[in-house]
């Protein structure tokens, strides 16, 4: 099914408004666009004359397009947020996962609600892959602390790695800590085990 | 005695010297001594702090006064129900324009200008040749539609007898953009909190016209406010913040401990700036050009009952000077449900009788015969 809405993606994130831009064009959506800068933002909203605008909620312009959105001439036609009366929880879902929509006046909710469905399903889907590679990230750096502690222990006390990897097990289990944790006071007091 | 365990608040703010109040209930550990949890969230938008108050993902907020009562009436984007049970602070903001039209103020003048009275007289002048050149109307930055700097921006014009409708336009400018805004001239002045003030001295590329408590001692400017569930909720709940805060407000108001809320407001998580500019905006010292500094012990006022107490008259004024700003007529029906936004009962049966009003309300009082009284009484 092809859709003509003018749908406009607001959001600082290249990576996540092409996630969202790619859901939209799957779904039918063929005209959708991307702004991410504040630059001349109004002639851009303008020139792209958009029924349906998604902002990413991180954006401190929020406020400044708000207040376009209610008093300026350049855009065509009044522009409101997008608030379902009838169903609270979708609002809730929306702020949740970061993004808010404003509709041009007069276009109908059943046009509206499943393109903003997609994109907080595409924002959730982003924040849960910006989790894990967060979570990756965190793995990662916490291996090379273990390792570098453990070579100062193996160096410092002539241990085999195996029994310095014990070591610094033995004692996040004794402190209820985390052995990365004890690591890394292994290397703060690094001078003590030279 | 065994305490039953309280759900935890989750109340928002932006990071502004003003959310003091709201802060240090946090850290100074009142909020604790009212055995209250609560989760404090960091916001970027006064769209996100009303949207998440209306869907009920906060408990209360750290709000702009006016958008409160505007939102509760359905004035902007959004519908919603909330109460102001408390006022966090009255001023702390100045009007700050571009160098270029402080000189133009001081040719106007053939003087440096004293006062608001006689910086917007020069104000008529130079807009009405600039309209009569054909010129388009003078920009300035305000916060938000809905706010103490758009009101105060106005009046201080109108102090001046400039043509707002036809010779400038307000436009709205998250505070930390400015001092770019203003250099680059997008705008030739506006009216922010500190230190967005003081920024653009600063830098050299404005100067501090007026200071906020210049055109009113008790300019209200950020509040308290809930989602209006939550005062039927949980009754108890509300009391324990309440009393909190009062605590933290009389902490806050002293100025013994300026240097200990600079150095908490200043940490990362809140306002992520040095504590020297935290202080020079709670001590109200600031650069206003390149050569002089001001101070105004009035500057911004945090722990006072006046300004603590939510006044609903008060609320009925901001009312009106919305509908003003808009050129919307008020009604007498609205004024009322602007009144009730403003919760005096909640306040008195958490921290006992208010304080002794008088006759008029004093933001109404100073502003003086330019503002219009609401409508019906």
């Amino acid at each position: 099914m092809i859709d003509q809405a003018r749908i406009l993606i607001i959001d600082e994130n290249h990576a996540r408004a092409a996630i969202i831009e790619e859901g939209l064009r799957e779904a039918g959506h063929v005209n959708v666009s991307w702004l991410n800068t504040t630059h001349n933002l109004l002639a851009q909203i303008a020139a792209i004359d958009p029924e349906i605008i998604v902002i990413d909620l991180g954006s401190p312009n929020r406020d400044v397009l708000e207040q376009m959105f209610q008093v300026s001439r350049l855009v065509k036609r009044p522009v409101a947020m997008f608030v379902d009366k009838s169903d609270s929880a979708s609002m809730r879902d929306a702020m949740l996962a970061g993004v808010s929509a404003y509709v041009v006046d007069g276009l109908k909710k059943e046009r509206v609600q499943p393109i903003l469905e997609m994109c907080v399903q595409r924002f959730q889907v982003f924040s849960e892959l910006q989790d894990e590679l967060d979570s990756a990230r965190a793995a990662l750096s916490d291996r090379k602390l273990i390792d570098r502690a453990k070579g100062l222990l193996m160096a410092a006390k002539s241990l085999s790695e195996p029994d310095a990897y014990a070591l610094m097990r033995k004692a996040a289990m004794n402190e209820k800590r985390r052995i990365s944790d004890i690591a890394a006071d292994i290397l703060k007091n690094e001078k003590a085990f030279k | 005695m065994k305490r039953t365990p309280m759900k935890t608040l989750r109340i928002g703010f932006i990071p502004l010297v003003d959310a003091a109040i709201a802060i240090a209930a946090v850290e100074c550990d009142f909020a604790e001594r009212e055995d209250l949890k609560i989760e404090l969230v960091r916001e970027v938008s006064w769209a996100n702090i009303r949207d998440k108050l209306a869907s009920e993902i906060f408990d209360a907020a750290h709000m702009l006064a006016p958008l409160a009562v505007a939102t509760s009436l359905g004035i902007g984007h959004l519908k919603a129900p909330l109460a102001v049970p408390f006022g966090l602070n009255a001023n702390g903001n100045c009007i700050t324009v571009s160098s270029s039209l402080y000189r133009l103020i001081e040719d106007v003048l053939g003087h440096a200008p004293v006062g608001p009275v006689e910086s917007a007289s020069a104000m008529r002048i130079i807009t009405e040749r600039r309209k009569q050149m054909g010129a388009p109307p003078l920009s300035f930055g305000v916060v938000f539609p809905f706010s103490i700097h758009a009101i105060l921006i106005r009046h201080w014009l109108e102090l001046g007898g400039v043509d707002i409708e036809n010779c400038v336009q307000f436009v709205v400018v998250p505070p930390p953009f400015m001092v770019e805004n203003l250099s680059s001239g997008v705008i030739e002045g506006y009216c922010v909190g500190e230190p967005w003030n003081s920024r653009a001295v600063e830098n050299g590329v404005g100067c501090i016209l007026v200071f906020g408590s210049d055109l009113n001692r008790f300019a209200p400017d950020k509040v308290l406010a809930m989602r209006e569930s939550l005062t039927r909720e949980n009754t108890g709940a509300v009391g324990k913040l309440l009393r909190a805060y009062k605590a933290a407000a009389l902490w806050c108001g002293d100025p013994a401990n300026r240097g200990n809320l600079a150095q908490i407001l200043s940490k990362p998580e809140y306002l992520n700036v040095a504590p020297k500019t935290v202080l020079n905006a709670l001590n109200g010292t600031l650069p206003v050009n390149r050569t002089e500094n001001r101070r105004d012990a009035n500057f911004l006022t945090l722990g006072d009952a006046l300004v603590n107490y939510p006044d609903p008259r008060r609320a009925s004024w901001l009312y009106a000077q919305i509908r003003r700003s808009r050129g919307e007529a008020v009604t007498a029906a609205e004024e009322r449900a602007a009144a009730a936004v403003y919760r005096p009962d909640l306040y008195e049966a958490a921290l006992g009788a208010g304080p002794d009003l008088a006759e008029l309300d004093p933001v109404a009082l100073n502003f003086g015969a330019s503002m219009p009284e609401p409508a019906g009484r």
